[in-house]
């Protein structure tokens, strides 16, 4: 475990010295700062006609702006992970070192998660400018941020596999934005279909996830798929760098 | 010491490495030759555990290093081809880094005595990508000594150097005679006879020859070697 600490210390100070991690922030931040100024705009303009009950509630979730900054820049931060590595050339150095693979994939998880929560972190102020203007329901503004983070618990893990197993980090981006897109596609499938397809689609919603999240409802259906297909894609990330011994 | 039996590596139909046996003995240097796509570099990354093989044994300083692959590597220090380093870190912070990788009791102590001994303690502060090739390979060097390893495996660290820091490298890697097994891969005949008590030829994945790096015309029994024609006959 002390490797995985290592490796993900690494990862980490490499990232925050990189222009990517800038070009990321300040990008995801301007996305963001609009988003935001022009639901506050809507609701401060119209009465309330949507699902969501708040300005906070449709910036997590409530509208598809909150997904397309995310299927680009998931695939870009996690693209790096271990087809950076393949790339430079010092996965060579990385596994002839004494660490296991579930060390490495492991410490490259951990560090993406932090990527994640770093990403999210300045859009506490959002709840904060909301608190001074009116009134905030902090317990649903909790509950979307613990839902935004099982969310990145399973987006990174979908592009920690897609970057252990292409050979560039392009194509790991390429991978993960077509994972990610279907997945997000599928979920729509909830207002496409009827019956136990409708059922199918509804359960691996992003959509559902997060409209279920921002009304401060905690739904352990969704808790379970992030889990799961986090779980999942970081056991055949394992597996695959394993694989590559023998390939 | 390196003990190597019967070493077999198949990349899909084409076998790259072929039964391949031999032993690199404590203090030794041992010059691992051969053209280009003999073998060398599949050899190399077996013994250090970055690939495995299709068939036969390892053992590392008496572990076996196949069924042990992370306890073996504990023992090596590796400098692969064309040295792969994190070019945006400092040279001191990636040999912590390192240090710390390999689970080295007195990271700070082993890092000032890795970039002296791969002098390079004057770089300490700088951007491993601003430096120069010849001072990349010592941080390379540094690196595969950081864990003081009773073995070393370098795989062509001269390449690309100038005339002055190849005389200097080979200096360096002189200085491990009669500390540390060392096995040093080359095409460079020349670095053979500088530095090696002991040569390995290979051959189209094959081993084809085990002898003294002191020969008259190394470069004659090379040609032969490999071509199977001398070199002043037709």
């Amino acid at each position: 475990m002390k490797s995985a600490w290592v490796v993900m210390k690494r990862e980490l100070a490499s990232f925050f010295v990189s222009p990517l991690a800038y070009v990321v922030l300040t990008s995801w931040l301007v996305w963001n700062g609009v988003v935001f100024w022009v639901l506050t705009e809507f609701y401060a303009r119209n009465a309330v006609s949507s699902g969501a009950a708040s300005p906070l509630s449709a910036f997590f979730g409530g509208s598809v702006l909150f997904f397309i900054p995310l299927l680009v820049f998931v695939p870009i931060l996690a693209m790096r992970l271990i087809a950076g590595e393949k790339q430079s050339g010092t996965i060579e150095t990385l596994m002839t070192a004494p660490v296991s693979e579930t060390s490495v994939i492991l410490g490259k998880y951990g560090a993406s998660l932090v990527m994640w929560c770093v990403l999210w972190l300045p859009t506490v102020v959002y709840a904060w400018i909301m608190s001074q203007h009116g009134s905030v329901d902090w317990g649903a503004t909790a509950s979307s941020y613990f839902g935004v983070f099982c969310l990145g618990a399973y987006f990174m893990a979908v592009g920690l596999l897609m970057s252990t197993l292409a050979s560039t980090q392009i194509i790991a981006a390429v991978l993960s934005f077509v994972a990610l897109g279907v997945l997000f596609t599928v979920g729509i499938g909830e207002f496409v279909f009827d019956g136990a397809a409708r059922e199918v689609c509804a359960y691996v919603s992003m959509w559902g996830h997060m409209q279920s999240f921002s009304k401060g409802v905690v739904d352990t259906r969704y808790l379970v798929f992030d889990l799961s297909v986090a779980v999942l894609a970081v056991g055949l990330s394992i597996g695959a760098l394993k694989a590559r011994r023998h390939g | 010491m390196i003990e190597v039996e019967a070493l077999s590596r198949r990349y899909g139909n084409r076998l790259a490495v072929d039964d391949v046996s031999f032993i690199v003995n404590p203090g030794e240097i041992v010059g691992f030759l051969g053209p280009n796509g003999a073998g060398k570099t599949t050899t190399l990354r077996m013994l250090t555990g970055y690939l495995s093989p299709t068939s036969g044994g390892i053992r590392i300083h008496g572990i076996d290093a196949v069924a042990s692959s992370i306890r073996a590597r504990e023992q090596l220090g590796y400098m692969p081809e064309g040295v792969p380093l994190y070019r945006e870190m400092r040279v001191q912070e990636y040999l912590r880094h390192r240090a710390a990788l390999k689970k080295v009791p007195n990271v700070g102590e082993a890092v000032d005595r890795a970039l002296e001994q791969a002098g390079v303690a004057d770089s300490r502060k700088r951007i491993i990508g601003q430096l120069s090739k010849g001072y990349r390979q010592r941080v390379g060097l540094a690196e595969a000594l950081i864990a003081d390893p009773p073995i070393l495996i370098l795989d062509e660290p001269t390449s690309g150097l100038d005339p002055n820091q190849v005389r200097q490298f080979r200096q360096l890697v002189q200085g491990f005679g009669g500390k540390k097994a060392v096995l040093l891969s080359t095409h460079i005949l020349s670095e053979v006879e500088a530095v090696c008590d002991r040569l390995i030829i290979i051959h189209e994945g094959r081993k084809a020859a085990d002898l003294p790096a002191a020969q008259d015309d190394l470069e004659e029994v090379f040609v032969e070697i490999t071509t199977g024609v001398g070199k002043n006959k037709p």
